[in-house]
């Protein structure tokens, strides 16, 4: 019990962040309208169930692989980081506080587009299998990000480095729109990007678009980059005790 | 303990000990290894060499065992300036067990006894000497058995020190133990019940702020603006002014009388815990 009011301790801050910043919770959810608009307007339905398809895991991808670094990063800045490890917390109770901390985007970016991926008829096992590909998305996104933003010395502008991580990851390959859209060639040099395989998982388990990677090499890519994250990580994250 | 940052030896073999019920001072110049030495005791740093314990935990082998016990507020900590006061002790008391509405009502006790029992606005909008007090609310009002304060005051207004010096002494009091590093010597001398002089990564002196004074070989002083007479045994150039040490109360007396103007001269006393501190990193304590 002491375990689960400490996590909801690292969280609880973070909560009231977001309700007084509540600007970047909106924002966010004006982001998310656009784009279904945008999508639907050019593409009728077809496009608006592959755009909210994907929203689904870029919600997750932008909260890891943003947010979560960045939170690493002031907390190490501001000696929160050194605050927590000299107490009874422990990492993986931060980690999962700083994850519950992020409820009102999940709410925004994850549960708004999965309610709309229902109404499209996607069945509600396929987006059982969505919201676990956005579950590894978020834990991808956030070990990556940690990896980098622990490798910064003086962390004073952490976004300046995860926003255009998350951009990059999301806006260039093909996440937004099919990988079958992508000449031969193009195709090879999207898969460098770790979204790239989940966008190819989300489409094969909600039959959003055709999907051009087989199930078992998209599965077989994220592990790779869940394994190449947790080595570059394990240089980096320690929790105390640094040498 | 010894600690190396690359070239530099930060802890060159630093030992020292505390009790419950005391609270000590870490004392020492910029650079001296009160940091370092705080953050080993704390489980943020691994010693290179030699070990350290916290009421009986290994803090490298044990520690989680430490980390249940102690309270640390680093050096320049600052918190999230969103949060008002009462957010950010309740939610601090959470992250080390404590549900919330009991941390609720221990945070609203310990703002009040500290005076920010009516500040409703965010951390950010409050002054600098304010979010002090509420960083050490949240330490005092936690079940730590130790508290590691670096630098805990600085920043706070005189008047605001001295109720956190006052809260801070009921803890050492009700039977827990503070290791507390300052440059202030007058905040040393006042709230500790020892002193433990650090410099290039050794403990130079360990013992109550009295003994300390009483080891140095002079008992009075006086600030005087310059020119001084040039028969001074002992004195510290301040640049139009300086200190000047005396042995005994006649040799003050025989000084002061010899001023051809008595406005030259802008305080004598007692020595204190400073001037213990400056001459024994001179070298010149007895």
């Amino acid at each position: 019990m002491m375990a689960l009011w400490r996590m909801l301790g690292a969280a609880y801050a973070e909560l009231l962040l977001w309700r007084r910043q509540w600007m970047w919770i909106a924002q966010s959810l004006m982001a998310l309208l656009g784009f279904a608009v945008l999508s639907s307007a050019w593409g009728g339905l077809a496009a608006l169930r592959h755009m909210i398809v994907a929203s689904v895991f870029v919600g997750t991808w932008g909260i890891g692989i943003n947010f979560i670094g960045q939170i690493v990063g002031w907390d190490r800045l501001s000696k929160q980081y050194e605050f927590y490890v000299a107490s009874p917390l422990s990492l993986a109770e931060y980690y999962t506080g700083m994850v519950v901390g992020q409820l009102p985007f999940f709410a925004v970016d994850v549960a708004a587009p999965a309610a709309v991926v229902l109404l499209l008829g996607v069945p509600p096992t396929s987006l059982l299998a969505l919201l676990a590909i956005a579950l590894a998305a978020l834990a991808l996104g956030s070990f990556l990000s940690l990896a980098v933003v622990l490798r910064i010395r003086n962390p004073m502008n952490i976004s300046a480095v995860t926003n255009p991580l998350y951009t990059l990851a999301t806006i260039l390959p093909p996440v937004f729109y099919p990988m079958s859209a992508l000449p031969q060639p193009a195709r090879f040099l999207a898969l460098i990007s770790p979204t790239t395989p989940l966008a190819e998982l989300a489409r094969w388990a909600t039959g959003a678009a055709e999907a051009c990677l087989d199930p078992a090499t998209a599965l077989g890519l994220t592990a790779v980059w869940f394994l190449v994250s947790a080595v570059a990580l394990r240089g980096v994250l320690k929790w105390g005790l640094e040498n | 303990m010894v600690k190396r940052f690359g070239a530099v030896e930060a802890l060159r073999g630093l030992s020292f000990a505390a009790a419950r019920g005391e609270l000590v001072v870490l004392a020492g110049p910029n650079g001296a290894g009160k940091t370092t030495t705080v953050r080993i005791l704390t489980t943020n740093l691994k010693p290179d060499a030699g070990r350290a314990e916290v009421l009986g935990f290994d803090v490298v082998r044990e520690y989680r065992g430490v980390r249940r016990r102690i309270y640390y507020v680093p050096q320049d900590y600052r918190p999230y300036g969103d949060l008002t006061p009462i957010e950010y002790v309740t939610g601090i008391l959470m992250t080390r067990g404590a549900p919330y509405r009991e941390a609720k009502k221990r945070a609203r006790e310990w703002l009040a006894a500290l005076g920010l029992s009516r500040a409703g606005r965010t951390l950010r909008q409050l002054s600098g000497g304010e979010v002090r007090k509420a960083i050490v609310a949240a330490a005092l009002a936690s079940d730590a058995e130790v508290l590691f304060l670096d630098e805990p005051t600085s920043g706070i207004d005189v008047e605001a020190r001295r109720e956190v010096w006052r809260a801070l002494r009921e803890r050492v009091r009700a039977g827990d133990c503070i290791i507390l590093t300052t440059h202030d010597m007058g905040e040393a001398e006042a709230i500790a019940d020892r002193v433990v002089i650090v410099n290039g990564g050794r403990a130079l002196y360990e013992g109550s702020p009295r003994d300390l004074v009483s080891k140095i070989p002079f008992a009075y002083r006086a600030v005087v603006r310059k020119p001084a007479p040039p028969a001074l045994d002992h004195a510290v150039d301040l640049g139009d002014r300086l200190i000047a040490y005396f042995r005994s109360r006649s040799e003050l007396e025989e000084f002061v009388g010899g001023l051809e103007d008595l406005s030259q001269l802008l305080s004598a006393g007692s020595v204190g815990l400073e001037d213990a501190f400056i001459l024994l990193l001179r070298g010149g304590a007895a």
